[in-house]
């Protein structure tokens, strides 16, 4: 009983933060996603489901969920290829400490700093990348407002972003896998590639899964870099979910009711997805 | 005792931090200042920014009235007016282009002004151009008062128009005077990197006022004249839209949707371009050979696109006369001075007065500017006009870039903008 | 055979380099671009060396007359933020996690449960009503309104990572000291805080990462210009000087990185741990 009101009291400041400032501001979205709020509307009137069904038609809002399943799906190969790869690159070696310091620092930089930076390489007429492109003869390509490519390119920077992050990730996870099982397979005759596939990669196998779950909630709420880099342009090529929401609700109508039923639509979706991927890691984790 | 020394530093930091916050919160000294100190939030981004900011010190200087300057890139200084206003954060004062006007008057994110008080304040009808001076009204009540008319101007860039021999037998540059002579001109400018002609600074693609500017040259507009329908889906106005189109995909003329058309223009890499008044003495201050001339008649009507800056009051959460007056204070003084505000930041003023000033009569540039001023056209007065521009923005990019056909995109355009919410 | 494979191994670490470069070439180019005259930033073909070199961007940015850049504000307005998060993260989440750890008391499982089911939470749902309560709490623009919010975001990861972390730990220590006539209060403030050091570095360094990079939530909930962060100021910084020159904006993006570089290089260590920590035990 003392220890009961003992751990409350320990809790309770997290708790109240925890509560009023995620519970209760979940909960309240759910509510007012039912109503016509709006930003400075004083009579605010429920409106049953009319916001989820207008949004069965908003065909932008329907762009940007593509696009944003887009950016997802397109992303996580290479978010979760190219780190393993140099991970295993770095994993012995002496300029180790250095390299991985190299590819972790843009991970140091905001999104509005790695944004602004790529803008002006990227820059069409007067940027770098361009230019360099052009000089080795290949085609300069106004990439971010290309829409074939602005994807692409945003998923580049991306790339750039968080690279070291999940190498850092990786490395840790490879350092804990004990030598003695490759030593093993080399005295059985395993070549490298059979010793990554059979001992590297099964023991990585959470590691992994870790790596796409943390990048797949966040891909769904890509905002920063289209909000610096591209603006969701060319037309709406790369405008995604959360930027729609937030011209909804704090840059164009203030409206507070169908910004909400956005929010909790994208939610219903990355639920989904999540249960999905809890099923994938609980089936592969138990090796 | 090891156990103990932890808590010790991390007390001290926690003091210290505490301490910090409480520091640097905003101090609130200014109201114990005798002078009034007003906000002041603008979107006067480029070089005209510098000499707002000169003009202000000296403002402060004479007056004694000091001026809290905040400049916020236009749209965003929009964005954050509308939301601040409710949650009692506005400024003082704001400089608004005219087509906020009706949106903000409807939103009741502006005060309206009496007569009385602008006549009392000696501001009067006759000083200004008309156009400007109703800018200011909507449904009947005034909720604003005209400062200058940024507008667009047609630049020449010297060196590159010399070099793809566009100049005539008297030696000076060709002008172009129709669409088919601009496209046939830019077409020998733009080779490699280079480029014969854009319309809008940065990201042309979405640039809506460069669209606004061809709509009006051929008669059409965003809404019809009852201001409720759409009247993108007009002949008038589809063709405008395929002009658009072909601008850099068909006739390969312009930069792509996101160049910073103003850099290439500085680095020599475009030829004829539209753009704002505001960036001429920037260019001049980057030393680049130019010559201007009046926006060209590229559809029927030799129209121009201009959007009179307004000095409006955001609604206080309570009432400050003294605030107030310091702010028309500031609105006085600056029309007073407004010859030096047109002839460093080459903004044309709204008020008559500073038009016959040898200076400004003796700047080439100034010069062209005011004989646009019987071309001059602004946004239709409605509430829904910035949300139809806000719609019409990714759509003219998708055309610009050639993602969808014209008619298709102004079809789709045309529906945003019926279901825009009231 | 042994020839074979050091001339593979110099290909790799040639080829690693080569990477690496060109991985600090974009930033290279920030800080060269900021430290050019205005003349010569728009360029072709680009010049990697800035002569001559001028401050004045820097100056432009941080002391500069002109109102449009005030990103010396927004970086102490961010350094307030970014120490306010990281003590009140630390704070509640060790009071927190100490009890889910180490107490049995009807509810535990349930408050566990919904602490970590929320990490699956995106920010972006809870944006609108979040503002709706902020501005009804009279906190736009202030630093509460960008601390607490923020704080409460990183609370529960934080719960997460301490928790596992003193699951880890010898319970002797807390054992001995209670022996000894502590408290709870004393076991957790003397035992549990000091052996935790390693994982509350870590678990700040995070915390103090994502409220200095945080752009969405202080993007809305800042309305008053001088009270912007960083990396709202930077990106309005960039629409101001689009038409004018990106020195400026370049100064302000090399700005921003100083103090989370500064943390990398003197913290290494403890990030890759926390890094690590975070990674494999998430």
């Amino acid at each position: 009983m003392r220890q009961t009101r003992t751990a409350y009291l320990f809790l309770a400041p997290g708790l109240a933060l925890f509560v009023v400032f995620r519970v209760y501001p979940l909960l309240e979205g759910l509510r007012l996603s039912f109503t016509n709020a709006r930003l400075g509307r004083a009579a605010v009137r429920y409106v049953g489901i009319a916001n989820y069904t207008r949004l069965l038609e908003d065909t932008r809002f329907h762009v940007s969920l593509a696009n944003t399943a887009f950016y997802t799906v397109a992303s996580t190969l290479p978010v979760l290829v190219i780190p393993l790869v140099l991970a295993l690159a770095l994993n012995r070696g002496a300029l180790r400490t250095v390299l991985r310091s190299v590819f972790f620092f843009p991970f140091t930089l905001s999104v509005v700093t790695v944004g602004l930076t790529w803008l002006w390489l990227l820059d069409p007429v007067v940027g770098p990348f361009n230019y360099y492109l052009r000089t080795a003869g290949l085609p300069a390509r106004s990439w971010l407002a290309d829409p074939a490519t602005a994807m692409w390119a945003i998923i580049a920077t991306t790339v750039w972003w968080v690279t070291g992050y999940y190498l850092v990730i990786y490395l840790a996870g490879l350092q804990d896998i004990p030598r003695e099982l490759y030593e093993a397979a080399a005295l059985d005759g395993a070549s490298g590639w059979r010793s990554f596939r059979s001992i590297t990669l099964p023991l990585l196998r959470p590691v992994l899964l870790f790596v796409v779950v943390t990048h797949i909630i966040g891909s769904f709420q890509l905002f920063g870099q289209v909000f610096v880099l591209t603006g969701g342009g060319p037309g709406d090529a790369t405008r995604t979910v959360v930027q729609h929401l937030y011209e909804a609700a704090f840059q164009n109508f203030f409206q507070f009711g169908a910004a909400s039923a956005m929010a909790w639509a994208l939610f219903a979706v990355i639920l989904l997805f999540s249960i999905f991927q809890f099923r994938l890691l609980r089936g592969h984790t138990e090796y | 005792m090891d156990a103990r020394d932890p808590r010790v530093t991390r007390r001290g930091f926690l003091t210290g931090a505490v301490a910090a916050t409480v520091i640097l919160e905003p101090a609130r000294r200014t109201a114990a200042q005798p002078k009034a100190a007003i906000t002041y939030w603008n979107g006067l981004t480029g070089a005209d920014g510098k000499v707002m900011d000169e003009l202000i010190d000296r403002f402060t200087a004479e007056t004694g009235i000091r001026i809290e300057q905040q400049r916020l890139p236009w749209a965003d200084l929009y964005a954050k007016l509308q939301v601040s206003v409710p949650a009692g954060e506005g400024p003082d004062l704001a400089l608004i282009h005219t087509v906020e006007v009706p949106h903000f008057a409807n939103d009741g994110v502006l005060e309206p002004i009496d007569d009385a008080t602008v006549g009392g304040k000696g501001f009067r009808a006759e000083e200004y151009l008309p156009a400007t001076w109703q800018g200011g009204v909507f449904q009947g009540k005034r909720y604003s008062l005209p400062l200058d008319v940024p507008q667009h101007l047609l630049y020449m860039n010297v060196k590159v128009l010399r070099e793809a021999k566009l100049v005539g037998p008297d030696s000076r540059l060709k002008i172009p005077a129709s669409r088919d002579e601009l496209v046939t001109m830019a077409k020998q400018v733009a080779k490699g990197d280079t480029f014969g002609f854009a319309i809008g600074t940065v990201n042309p693609g979405k640039y809506t006022w460069g669209f606004h500017n061809l709509l009006w040259q051929n008669g059409a507009n965003i809404f019809a004249p009852d201001l409720k329908r759409p009247a993108v889906m007009d002949p008038a106005a589809l063709e405008v839209a395929e002009f658009w189109g072909a601008l850099a995909n068909q006739h390969k003329i312009a930069p792509p949707a996101n160049a910073n058309c103003r850099d290439a223009f500085t680095a020599g890499k475009l030829g004829y371009w539209i753009a704002g008044s505001w960036n001429f003495t920037g260019l001049r201050e980057a030393k680049v050979e130019f010559a201007v001339a009046p926006v060209p008649r590229l559809f029927k009507h030799a129209v121009v696109w201009s959007m009179p800056h307004q000095y409006s009051f955001p609604k206080p959460k309570t009432a400050d006369r003294a605030k107030r007056e310091a702010a028309w204070t500031h609105i006085r003084w600056m029309t007073d001075h407004v010859a030096e505000w047109t002839l460093r930041a080459g903004q044309v003023s709204a008020s008559r007065k500073a038009h016959g000033d040898p200076r400004i009569v003796g700047d080439p540039v100034l010069k062209t500017l005011l004989g646009q001023a019987g071309s001059w056209q602004v946004g239709q007065s409605t509430p829904k006009w910035v949300a139809a521009e806000n719609v019409t923005r990714p759509v003219i990019d998708s055309v610009y870039t050639g993602q969808r056909p014209a008619r298709a995109a102004m079809e789709d355009l045309a529906k945003q903008i019926t279901a825009l919410p009231d | 055979m042994q020839r074979g494979l050091d001339v593979q191994r110099v290909a790799l670490t040639a080829a690693l380099l080569v990477l690496a470069a060109l991985w600090l070439a974009p930033i290279v180019w920030v800080l060269v671009t900021s430290l050019k005259v205005t003349a010569d930033i728009v360029r072709v073909p680009p010049e990697w060396i800035p002569w001559p070199a001028t401050t004045a961007h820097y100056r432009e940015v941080l002391f500069s007359s002109s109102r449009t850049a005030r990103i010396g504000r927004a970086f102490l307005n961010s350094v307030v933020v970014g120490v306010g998060t990281t003590v009140l993260v630390l704070i509640t989440s060790a009071m927190a996690a100490y009890p889910l750890a180490r107490m049995r008391f009807p509810g535990r499982g349930l408050v566990f449960t919904v602490l970590v089911g929320s990490l699956m939470i995106p920010n972006a749902v809870v944006l609108v009503p979040q503002y709706v309560l902020v501005q009804q709490l009279g906190w736009l623009s202030t630093f509460q309104g960008l601390i607490v919010p923020e704080a409460a975001t990183t609370f529960a990861f934080g719960v997460f990572l301490l928790r596992q972390f003193i699951l880890g730990m010898p319970g002797e220590l807390e054992d001995a000291a209670r022996i000894d006539g502590a408290n709870a209060w004393q076991v957790f403030w003397r035992v549990v805080l000091p052996l935790s050091q390693p994982v509350l570095a870590a678990l700040g360094i995070f915390a103090f990462r994502s409220a200095w990079n945080d752009f969405l939530w202080p993007l809305i909930a800042v309305n008053k210009p001088e009270m912007f962060p960083l990396p709202v100021a930077l990106a309005l910084l960039r629409s101001a000087y689009s038409s004018e020159s990106y020195g400026p904006i370049m100064a302000g993006a090399a700005l921003s990185a100083v103090p989370l570089l500064v943390v990398f290089l003197v913290a290494n260590r403890r990030i890759v741990e926390g890094v690590r920590l975070s990674g494999l035990k998430g």
